[in-house]
């Protein structure tokens, strides 16, 4: 964070705008983790399909429970798996594009092939297949969709250090006798963050997207977690009889990934 | 011929060009000389109606033949413009490569000048381009017009720009830095042609340099440029004579010239009138030894199954350096030089031969101060680095915190840098401060030798006169070797004590700097030394 602040570029209506709705976001995902006005699975039966009103925000669902309380613990669950999902693989990718882009040679073009192949196919059936091999629950699905999106940060990264393994700056490290992996992770690594930083973010929505399409498919979290994905599968039935039970969720991912892209574009403009 | 009256453009509010008055005769060069930023390309952009459209003319005008061309206040127009332009005034650019257009034959893109401006048929076109093209000094006119720009060397790209520049035999032909981006021996074909050009068509010439030596072999009127104003203007060699101004007067300065008689650190060390090169008195400690050097270069790159190539790009290559003493490497680009160098500096693998350090390992300052600092680390971690590797190569070099922090701050005091700038970063630092640090990350771990690529030509020559100085101070304060490369004799020339030339990965000539210069031994030495 203290080197966005040295670099010195401009506030500008992308990141306020941005900030507030990723913040409202994240501020409703928080608290739903310790607190939510209805228990999630608490079930009333007099309370079927009641349209929003201020008792119940967003309305019921077909069992009579809150959805406002679901699409919060939903958020926190869908937050906390993107986050998890582009730490594992912005890591990943980190190691292997720096390894593949600043040796380059037989270990480069191995990986990159691999890369290839992985993203040769459409990500979520990839998904799919590491799911049904590897078995549903949460760290499954994060490991897989963190499989997933680990070529697309491998090129950035390897491609930011091909361009710099041969800058003046680092000949003369090489010069000095500074050893490989101090050149590799202290000597490139920070000069990459301006370049990397706005793939991570792009890369968390398209996680977030990504874990509520696997939801929706019913191979992502399982009830009874609240999953967003999971309630839009669920709300399917009910479009014209309770459209708000659809609408909850499906806005709240808009609003949360539709926020995230406006802070990001804001940095990206900073930059 | 050409007027500009009391020009002013500013962009975004900041005036870039302050009143400048310029005239221009028929026949005449005037050369516009400045350091970079002084507001001398922006006032031949604006005279050409080439400026972009951010920036705006606050005052004055521009008259070309006593027609208003363009006015403060009014927008330019756009038609009057069109027709002057290619026709009555033309411009070369700095940058031959990226001034013609890639994927279209050369021959064309000079065609389409006639095509626009005039309504001649097909075979008179291509009668006046091949006609042109000889006249520029392009032999084999025939085939340059079938070829594509990355086909054609770096002088003939520049030809092939003069030809289409004066082709429909404008008024005034507008030269930016036209031989900044050649090669020494090219330049001064360049130069002559615009010359003899200019004689023959008896136009008007605005020959746009930083190079005041250049200006003074061409021009026939220089005006100097600081900050946006024209502070002196004048005949050539008036100026050159007497300067009025102080500003001239240390630009004249701080150029290298041969009238000026370098001060050899190690003067006393060599024995006058040695037949070749001098002999050595008995204290000259040799601190690099390159025997018998040959460098191969691998083609075909890093690819698994790229067909690979192995070319010898600098063949048996024997001198010494001593202890104290600055070797001056020149030659055109692509002779070797730089393979030469990477070699001493063990960054090249493929050699042969040998090459023995007397000292610690020999450092590096690159060309460009922009690239040769990390940007992500500050100036005081980027001066301790060195120490830090050192240290892990060698535990018995490794320092404390402290004593590293303190090296730090007396090396940033020797480059002639205040302590407030240990904390900052390259970006905020300016080109010549970025070349000090680099020069301080380099001495840091007192090396006997150091390599030194083109150390002051991407500076301004202000700025490459301190660095120069500098450079030279911790020679003496150290006892410094360096091995100097450069493509500018006259830097060579101040900088150091023996010269060695080299072509086509050769090493041709090797002599006392003196020597040298008054009686070369080969014809290329001759040629090269000559500019």
């Amino acid at each position: 964070m203290r080197s966005k602040k040295q670099s010195g570029g401009k506030w500008n209506k992308y990141l306020t705008a941005g900030l507030i709705m990723t913040g409202l976001a994240l501020l409703l995902g928080v608290v739903g983790f310790f607190w939510t006005p209805y228990s999630i699975t608490a079930m009333s039966a007099g309370e079927r399909f009641d349209p929003p009103s201020l008792r119940h925000l967003f309305g019921t669902d077909n069992f009579g429970r809150d959805i406002f309380s679901r699409v919060m613990k939903g958020l926190g669950t869908t937050v906390v798996i993107g986050s998890l999902v582009v730490l594992f693989s912005a890591c990943a990718g980190i190691l292997l594009g720096a390894l593949t882009g600043y040796f380059g040679g037989l270990l480069d073009e191995a990986v990159m092939r691999i890369t290839d192949a992985v993203n040769g196919f459409p990500s979520i059936l990839l998904g799919l297949v590491l799911i049904s091999i590897l078995g549903n629950g949460r760290q499954n699905v994060i490991l897989a969709l963190g499989i997933v999106f680990v070529p697309s940060y491998v090129r950035i990264v390897r491609s930011e250090f091909i361009r710099l393994r041969d800058a003046d700056y680092i000949r003369r490290a090489r010069l000095m006798g500074v050893k490989r992996l101090r050149i590799l992770f202290v000597h490139i690594l920070p000069n990459i963050f301006s370049v990397f930083w706005v793939s991570v973010m792009i890369g968390f929505n398209n996680a977030i997207l990504a874990e509520s399409g696997m939801s929706y498919l019913g191979i992502g979290v399982q009830p009874p977690d609240a999953s967003l994905g999971k309630m839009l599968s669920d709300a399917q039935g009910y479009l014209q009889s309770a459209p708000w039970y659809a609408l909850a969720p499906g806005l709240t991912i808009v609003w949360l990934v539709l926020g995230f892209s406006l802070f990001s574009e804001g940095v990206r403009k900073r930059q | 011929m050409v007027r500009i009256e009391n020009l002013s453009v500013a962009f975004d509010g900041t005036e870039v060009v302050k009143n400048v008055n310029l005239e221009l005769a028929d026949g005449e060069i005037l050369g516009v000389v400045g350091e970079s930023g002084s507001g001398k390309s922006v006032t031949a952009l604006t005279l050409m109606g080439l400026v972009a459209d951010t920036a705006q003319m606050t005052s004055g005008r521009i008259l070309f033949d006593n027609i208003v061309l363009r006015e403060a206040g009014r927008e330019p127009d756009q038609e009057l413009y069109r027709r002057y332009q290619g026709a009555e005034m033309s411009m070369v650019f700095q940058e031959p490569m990226t001034s013609l257009n890639p994927t279209q034959r050369v021959g064309r893109q000079v065609e389409e000048m006639l095509r626009l401006h005039t309504d001649f048929t097909k075979e008179k076109i291509r009668e006046r381009v091949l006609e042109t093209f000889v006249s520029v000094g392009l032999r084999d006119a025939e085939k340059v017009c079938e070829s594509y720009p990355h086909q054609l060397s770096g002088g003939m790209r520049q030809r092939v720009m003069i030809a289409m520049a004066i082709i429909l035999h404008p008024d005034l032909v507008v030269a930016d830095e036209p031989t900044t981006a050649l090669d020494v021996t090219v330049q001064n074909q360049i130069i002559q042609l615009l010359r003899e050009i200019n004689k023959r068509e008896q136009n008007a010439m605005l020959f746009i340099t930083h190079d005041l030596n250049l200006a003074r072999r061409i021009c026939h009127r220089i005006a100097v440029m600081k900050d946006g104003c024209v502070v002196e203007q004048g005949k050539t060699e008036d100026i050159f004579r007497s300067p009025r101004r102080e500003y001239t007067r240390k630009l004249i300065e701080a150029v290298p010239s041969r009238l000026q008689r370098r001060v050899s650190v190690m003067s006393g060390r060599f024995l006058t009138g040695g037949a070749a090169g001098g002999e050595l008195r008995q204290e000259a400690v040799p601190i690099l030894q390159v025997r018998n050097l040959s460098v191969f270069y691998r083609e075909g790159g890093n690819s698994l199954f790229a067909k690979r190539r192995r070319h010898c790009v600098v063949e048996g290559a024997d001198f010494t350096i001593y202890r104290g003493e600055s070797l001056g490497l020149v030659g055109e680009s692509g002779c070797g030089k730089t393979s030469l160098s990477k070699a001493i500096l063990g960054m090249n693998e493929d050699i042969s031969g040998s090459v023995i350090h007397e000292s610690v390992r020999p450092q590096m300052i690159f060309q460009d101060p922009y690239s040769s600092l990390n940007p992500a680390k500050t100036i005081g971690w980027l001066l301790q680095e060195p120490l830090r590797a050192a240290g892990v190569l060698d535990p018995s070099l490794a320092m404390t915190k402290g004593d590293m922090e303190a090296a730090a701050y007396d090396m940033l005091r020797r480059v002639g840098m205040e302590e407030k700038y240990f904390h900052r970063k390259p970006s905020q630092l300016s080109g010549g401060q970025r070349q000090r640090v680099s020069i301080g990350q380099a001495l840091i771990t007192r090396p006997g030798l150091i390599v030194a690529d083109e150390p002051v030509s991407a500076l301004d020559v202000t700025i490459q006169a301190q660095i120069m100085e500098l450079m030279q101070g911790l020679q003496q304060e150290l006892q410094l070797s360096f091995l100097f490369i450069s493509h500018d004799i006259n830097v060579v020339y101040k900088m150091c004590d023996r010269i060695m030339v080299m072509k086509e990965g050769k090493i041709i000539e090797i002599g006392e700097t003196e020597d040298l210069f008054e009686h070369p031994a080969q014809e290329y030495t001759r040629q090269l030394l000559e500019l």
